[in-house]
């Protein structure tokens, strides 16, 4: 395949944005054969969305500026011809999936056809491609729902679909995976591959490294739009340039690094990037054999590795449970008086969904918490709940010792802190500073204590070079960094943060985890809803789990037992450790 | 929460039929009403046409409740304001009560709304019966810019969607402990926590929605296609012919009455 003419080829492409002082990308070269998964990592702001764009034509064709260097996709100058033109040969999925959907068709069915409709595809082919796409991605059997009446998740699904009917030879997704749950991801991944094996060429930026070891064939990666490794997963993906640019290592890189250093993973052997390497890795140590590096997953053999793994019992119970990064050391927990209350708590929206039935849990001071489940099974009702946004239909919410039901949400404000997932809805203000601002004001503390609070805040998200500028003008992810201080200025005892990893680079997730602790030890409490499970594993201790509106497991992280791991594994998966651990 | 406009997912007479067909009746039926000399023939034409083609479509009660609830106020302050304030020299009056309301003004008030409930009703039948995509296709065919097309069906659906997010945008900034109920004052501090987002937002989403659909080849060059079929069989198209000439003739036998 390497022989085969490239689809995309770059040459010593450099991009500047009209009106930026620095140029976006740098002097980039790469050629991508046809069929091959191509990965884009970096940290946020180091060019990944402008090169999906630059592949695409929308820069220099919709976001303008300077573009010197060549850039053909599938033949096609990208320079020289307009998008209107480029979309047969390759077609873009953005990150985010509400302003992807057309709004021009009322049903998923025709939301899928809407491309195809416009590229003149005679209609018995178009019905044929939407049927294959909706079936790829799983969702037929919401053919005749809005495309706005869709989850996050469906969503993105949803506009992948769309992007796929259009029969692109070049796919090119930016961050596909922040939407999706675990099992939403594995699916996608396997689409992508079964794509790739029938010659479609994918090139995708993302975040999650792990999931980039176990799909990409080859990974690029961007520091300061610079290319700084490009090659196979096993050897980029554990490049110490990675983790010295800030971008990072898989967790299986970082896990067999402790063992190492503890001297339990021979010095000559190359860091795995897979779970499956890992495993391997581990029980060829443990037998005294040698570990190839050419185990590793490569190409399309990923799920082959990944079964290997699930079904190797090779690896001894303790040795694995010592080298896993083990959840943090337990903080007395439940300091009385707790801070929420939950008693028998139902909810029943007016459409009649009852989304909460029959929940019961307090939350004290000092606690990690990580509240998981599937989409659907009633987290963000619940959240609703801790500061009163929503009021139970049955039972009772305390808060501070406060009904609900008998006071304000402003008042529950105090103590309880919530960032929601779309920060586009919070934030409002003309600069950093004034957003941050906002919250402990309206809370009436002191000018001289607001002050203190904002810059507090801003230090601790790592936002002091940016407190005079728009949240506007600061790259997402680090637009989510403000939504959360601002509310972590607002000095709740308790803070609640929806998918706060979400887009968030590897050195904007260290921050985050490292904050929670500080919280954590200042006997304040964080309770995060995330599809990022080993974010919750390394960061959080106790763990709840929401299924149809009832608590199905409410424990802490090292106290998992097996029907506990079955009951998680079950809804949402298992954290890379974890499943290390069941494994043996 | 609905996102097809008025359209109602009914089967019936109107709904089989081409949306240009249903454009030329209501055409047609908007003319009689301002043509005809009788003085309520809109009434009339509610009652012996739309009403019944309401009734064949199985959308009746919808239609005269949304017709009922547009309409009835503003004929309501019509026959007020004209029964009142007309400013004809006829002297003649009627009382109702206390009140003298001017005979002429009382009629003047009552023929506009009887045209009015023609001019509204007649759309409204249009809308009820006919899918938005389907409307905006048919017109399409027929030479109406697509963007104009696309304008009115994003429309459709992003007013329920910013709707949506006006809800969220006030939850996020209850949630940092802004009051959104009180006293005037604290209402209008509020303001631009709730508003600014919701417009940022709408900015920002349609730059990436224009993005979006250049990625789905809307501005590609060459014919298109559609996924539904939209038929237009001949007797249709006879019957448009028909009534244009139904048309036509009305306007002209009115200008030839008005010469006379």
């Amino acid at each position: 395949m390497p022989d085969s003419l490239p689809v995309v080829e770059l040459r010593d492409a450099t991009f500047t944005y009209a009106g930026a002082a620095e140029p976006a990308l740098r002097g980039v070269s790469l050629t991508v054969p046809p069929g091959q998964i191509c990965a884009v990592v970096g940290r946020a702001g180091a060019g990944k969305s402008t090169l999906c764009a630059l592949c695409t034509g929308f820069v220099p064709h919709f976001y303008h500026g300077q573009l010197n260097g060549a850039v053909i996709v599938n033949g096609q100058d990208v320079a020289a011809h307009p998008i209107a033109e480029l979309v047969r040969h390759v077609a873009l999925v953005g990150s985010n999936t509400f302003s992807q959907i057309s709004g021009a068709r009322f049903s998923v069915y025709d939301e899928v056809a809407f491309g195809p409709e416009n590229l003149g595809v005679p209609r018995h082919e178009i019905v044929e491609r939407v049927d294959w796409a909706l079936q790829a991605l799983k969702m037929s059997h919401l053919r005749d729902r809005s495309p706005y009446a869709l989850s996050g998740g469906q969503q993105q699904r949803l506009v992948i679909a769309a992007a796929l009917a259009m029969r692109p030879p070049v796919l090119v997704l930016d961050e596909p995976s922040v939407q999706l749950d675990p099992p939403g991801t594995e699916e996608l991944a396997a689409l992508l591959r079964a794509l790739s094996q029938q010659g479609m060429t994918i090139l995708f930026a993302e975040h999650r490294l792990e999931w980039v070891a176990e799909l990409a064939d080859r990974v690029i990666a961007l520091d300061h739009g610079a290319i700084i490794a490009d090659g196979v997963p096993a050897d980029v993906l554990a490049d110490p340039v990675l983790r010295r640019a800030g971008i990072g290592w898989p967790r299986p890189a970082l896990i067999a690094e402790r063992a190492r250093r503890e001297g339990r993973w021979p010095a000559e052997h190359p860091l795995p990037v897979t779970l499956a390497g890992l495993v391997e890795g581990l029980a060829a140590t443990r037998n005294g054999t040698h570990c190839e590096p050419g185990h590793q997953r490569n190409g399309g053999e990923g799920e082959q590795g990944s079964e290997e793994a699930s079904h190797s019992n090779q690896v001894s119970h303790t040795s694995l449970h010592t080298l896993a990064l083990t959840p943090p050391p337990a903080v007395p927990s439940s300091t009385p008086p707790p801070l929420v209350v939950l008693e028998q708590v139902h909810f029943i929206y007016p459409t009649g969904v009852e989304a909460l039935r029959g929940v019961s849990l307090t939350l004290g001071r000092g606690e990690r918490i990580a509240l998981l489940g599937r989409n659907g099974a009633g987290k963000s009702t619940l959240v609703r709940h801790l500061n009163g946004l929503l009021r139970p239909s049955q039972g009772t919410a305390l808060v501070a010792g406060n009904d609900t039901r008998k006071t304000t949400v402003a008042r529950c404000a105090r103590h309880v802190g919530i960032v929601f997932q779309d920060v586009r809805n919070q934030l409002f203000a003309r600069t950093v500073r004034d957003e941050v601002r906002f919250g402990p004001q309206n809370l009436g503390f002191p000018p001289d204590q607001v002050e203190a609070l904002v810059e507090r805040a801003v230090d601790a998200l790592d936002l002091r070079d940016a407190i005079a500028e728009h949240p506007y003008d600061l790259p997402p992810a680090r637009r989510r960094l403000v939504a959360i201080a601002a509310v972590l200025a607002m000095n709740t005892p308790l803070l609640v943060l929806d998918e706060p990893t979400a887009g968030l680079d590897g050195a904007g997730i260290e921050l985050l985890s490292r904050l929670i602790r500080e919280l954590s030890a200042q006997n304040r409490s964080v309770l995060v809803v995330s599809h990022d499970l080993d974010f919750c594993y390394e960061t959080l201790e106790r763990v709840i789990l929401l299924r149809e509106g009832r608590i199905a497991l409410d424990t802490r992280f090292d106290a998992l037992d097996a029907t506990a791991i079955t009951t998680l594994d079950n809804d949402v998966g298992l954290p890379i450790e974890v499943r290390l651990r069941h494994t043996g | 929460m609905q996102r097809t406009g008025l359209f109602l997912e009914r089967v019936g007479f109107l709904q089989r039929l081409n949306p240009l067909t249903k454009l030329t009746g209501a055409l047609l039926l908007i003319g009689a009403a301002f043509l005809l000399p009788t003085p309520l023939a809109g009434a009339a034409l509610l009652v012996l046409a739309l009403m019944p083609l309401a009734v064949a479509s199985a959308v009746l009660r919808s239609f005269v409740d949304v017709l009922l609830k547009t309409l009835l106020p503003v004929i309501l302050s019509l026959l007020l304001v004209q029964g009142l304030f007309f400013p004809g020299a006829d002297p003649a009056t009627i009382m109702l009560g206390p009140f003298a309301f001017r005979r002429a003004g009382l009629e003047f008030a009552l023929t506009t709304a009887s045209r009015l409930l023609i001019v509204a009703g007649a759309p409204l039948l249009i809308f009820q019966t006919t899918h938005p995509i389907i409307l905006v296709q048919a017109l399409t065919e027929r030479g109406m810019p697509r963007s104009i097309g696309y304008i009115l069906l994003v429309a459709l659906q992003l007013i329920p969607a910013m709707s949506e997010r006006a809800a969220g945008v006030a939850e996020a900034q209850r949630a940092r402990g802004l009051e959104t109920e009180g006293g005037l004052l604290q209402r209008a501090r509020g303001v631009l926590p709730l508003v600014s987002p919701l417009i940022v937002g709408a900015l920002v989403d349609a730059e990436e929605r224009a993005m979006a659909i250049e990625s789905r080849a809307f501005t590609a060059p060459g014919r298109k296609t559609w996924l539904h079929d939209v038929p237009d069989p001949p007797v249709e198209r006879s019957a448009r012919l028909v009534m244009w000439l139904a048309l036509g003739a009305l306007i002209v036998w009115r200008a030839a009455v008005a010469v006379v």
